[in-house]
């Protein structure tokens, strides 16, 4: 498979008046053609800035310190901001969490797509205004050759979000990113938005990045998953190895935490609270929470373990030498 | 309901009704009612956790609202143990407002941020005269030490918190007045997946060391699965199933809650993927103007004439079980499928 983008050690702080705030320290990784990617996180764990990072969208006092973002054979980072703007929304679109605040309520929803679509195609107006009916005849929208002249307030939630992401597909891009799609949805919405997503996966091989923080959404949707923590990767791998057979104490911590259907066993949560990135502790980010943490843990910061094929794991319990410790936290 | 003469029951809501108006028209001149909670029946058992779902607008925090009395009520009953508290005047009311409390979904905007945490949960003692001085003091580190805090928090601000142990906060403040009664009004659904789950094993902790009643509001339907004894389900003001939380999942009766089950993404990939997901076309209508008939009917895929013309009443199918829908009997017995 060819890869499409691929990071490789992506560093991203804020340079805020308290002083360096490591938000994404050290993040590498890649996305084949026509996958589906879950990064999955606490709030504060990186996930959003690192796709920030990829579109560029980073605001002042935020900037990319060092690393590769290798996007078809070229580093993101290494262009400008004219060679950017051609890029974003053409080849990489992106999807925000709220629908209700990423639309322009002064502007009609055609317009908006109709924006999309000039900017980065030669057509003329009445070939965009087709086009963009076609979109929104594409994501659900019903009657869409005359909601194409409503204003945003005319939309229900699910609907704007319909909208965003006929936005985003207008170009066809390569890669779209969705940060928490469906987080601010009611739940008969979200399983509307999340089925639409999956058949544009399949009908246009459009490769994604969904960030989410609801194992459930990821489970439903992606392939493959990164589970950041304090900034940095802890473990990848297909679904079912992060689900069936999680190799880190925090994605461990993390399935126990969520409630089981079938049963009412007592939730197990991970006691304390996420580390602080304005000063991230010198080890494993997750040492001062974490269960089976040994003084290495505090020391030194572990390199990836590989527990197998496409499956890593940032711990240190995955060192030959540290004592074997089974990790039971499957969700089977 | 026939729970009328059962001491068991703690609170009993009786067709409550709460309709906000709102002007419309040219000039504003029509008054229209949005009718948020309209004609709900259910009762809350002593020790028992309820819990209440629906999306966005189908007027569960409005429930909570009512029931707590922060909001008038237009119609209806809400018996407190055994009282009539729905048109009781504020003074009359004081004492209940110290047996019912409430903790709400914004841990950031339901502390206030000028206050230290020791006043802020220090305030419902002053207000309802329950302690002073030294006992106060004692009190408020008794509550932090309850919630998990420790005594050091008393002097701090609710901006050097995270959003879980300002909820811990919330809590605190909601058990100083020795309640029997706490809505949650979507506690946890503004924390991170491991928070949630510290909160609500404290819930469930505080609930058997202390005797608590819950009324348990939520959108997130496993969370409420995993808390509740019984569930209530509202769809456009409307309450469309009642029953307990194993059996409603287990089987469900009411096509919307059956829809709104198979919706939750499922956090097993496997599993996920042989799910036969029912999935509901369309919004939820304007409350303003809701259908007519069965308030559900315009996203059913079951709906007959019937559905249309004439609404559904919440009828008792089995014991325990109540549904409202006009199949709910065919539905129970799987003669319509």
């Amino acid at each position: 498979m060819e890869k499409l983008i691929e990071l490789k050690e992506v560093k991203t702080s804020f340079f805020t008046h308290l002083g360096e705030v490591q938000a994404v320290r050290g993040v590498s990784y890649s996305l084949n053609k026509g996958e589906a990617l879950g990064i999955v996180g606490e709030s504060g764990s990186g996930k959003s800035i690192t796709s920030m990072s990829i579109m560029g969208l980073l605001q002042y006092p935020g900037t990319v310190k060092s690393g590769e973002i290798i996007f078809k054979g070229e580093d993101l980072l290494k262009k400008n901001k004219k060679e950017m703007r051609s890029i974003r929304g053409n080849e990489i679109a992106m999807i925000f969490q709220d629908p209700m605040t990423s639309l322009n309520p002064v502007y009609t929803v055609g317009d908006q797509i109709m924006e999309a679509i000039r900017k980065h195609q030669n057509v003329s107006k009445s070939e965009a205004r087709k086009k963009a009916i076609e979109m929104l005849t594409l994501v659900g929208i019903p009657d869409p050759e005359k909601r194409i002249d409503a204003y945003p307030h005319e939309f229900s939630g699910g609907m704007r979000q319909r909208v965003m992401i006929a936005i985003a597909l207008s170009c066809e891009p390569d890669l779209l990113i969705a940060d928490e799609p469906s987080t601010a949805l009611d739940v008969t919405i979200q399983a509307q938005i999340l089925d639409l997503m999956k058949e544009l996966k399949n009908k246009l091989n459009t490769s994604i990045i969904l960030i989410t923080h609801d194992l459930g959404v990821v489970a439903d949707v992606c392939s493959r998953v990164l589970v950041m923590y304090g900034g940095l990767i802890m473990e990848e791998g297909k679904v079912e190895d992060i689900f069936y057979n999680p190799k880190h104490p925090y994605t461990v911590g993390l399935l126990k935490s969520i409630p089981k259907i079938e049963s009412k066993e007592r939730l197990v949560p991970i006691d304390g609270t996420p580390p602080d990135l304005l000063n991230p502790p010198k080890g494993c980010p997750f040492a001062a929470r974490c269960e089976h943490a040994m003084n290495i843990c505090m020391e030194e910061q572990p390199e990836f373990f590989h527990c197998g094929e496409g499956h890593r794991s940032m711990c240190w319990l995955l060192h030959p030498d540290s004592p074997k410790v089974e990790l039971k936290g499957g969700v089977r | 309901m026939d729970n009328k003469n059962n001491n068991d029951t703690l609170i009993e809501v009786k067709n409550l009704k709460k309709y906000f108006s709102k002007n419309t028209g040219f000039f504003k001149k029509k008054m229209k009612h949005l009718k948020a909670v309209d004609d709900i029946s259910f009762h809350i058992k002593k020790g028992e956790t309820f819990g209440l779902v629906g999306e966005s607008g189908c007027g569960k925090s409005t429930t909570g609202r009512t029931i707590i009395r922060l909001y008038d009520v237009t119609g209806g009953d809400i018996i407190y143990d055994g009282k009539n508290i729905s048109h009781l005047k504020s003074k009359e009311l004081e004492p209940y407002r110290r047996k019912i409390q409430m903790i709400f979904q914004d841990p950031y905007a339901s502390l206030n941020t000028r206050m230290t945490v020791g006043d802020i949960i220090g305030e419902p003692l002053d207000i309802h005269n329950l302690a002073k001085g030294e006992t106060r003091q004692k009190r408020i580190y008794e509550l932090l030490d309850t919630v998990g805090l420790s005594k050091e928090h008393a002097s701090r601000y609710p901006h050097e918190f995270s959003g879980g142990q300002r909820q811990r906060i919330g809590i605190a403040r909601a058990l100083a007045v020795e309640p029997e009664f706490i809505i949650c009004d979507e506690p946890i659904s503004a924390l991170d997946v491991s928070i949630q789950a510290q909160v609500v094993n404290m819930l469930d902790d505080l609930q058997k060391k202390l005797g608590l009643t819950y009324l348990f509001i939520a959108h997130d339907l496993s969370m409420v699965k995993h808390i509740s004894d019984r569930i209530g389900v509202l769809y456009l003001g409307k309450m469309v199933e009642i029953a307990e939380s194993d059996i409603l999942y287990e089987k469900p009766i009411h096509p919307y809650t059956k829809a709104l089950l198979s919706s939750i993404p499922i956090p097993d990939p496997e599993l996920n993927a042989k799910v036969d997901r029912e999935i509901l076309e369309g919004d939820v209508p304007s409350p303003l103007n809701p259908p007519s008939g069965c308030r559900f009917r315009t996203r059913c895929k079951y709906a007959e004439a019937i559905c249309s013309k004439k609404e559904p009443l919440l009828e008792e199918i089995a014991p325990e079980r109540f549904v409202a829908c006009h199949f709910s009997k065919e539905f129970y017995e799987g003669t319509k499928k």
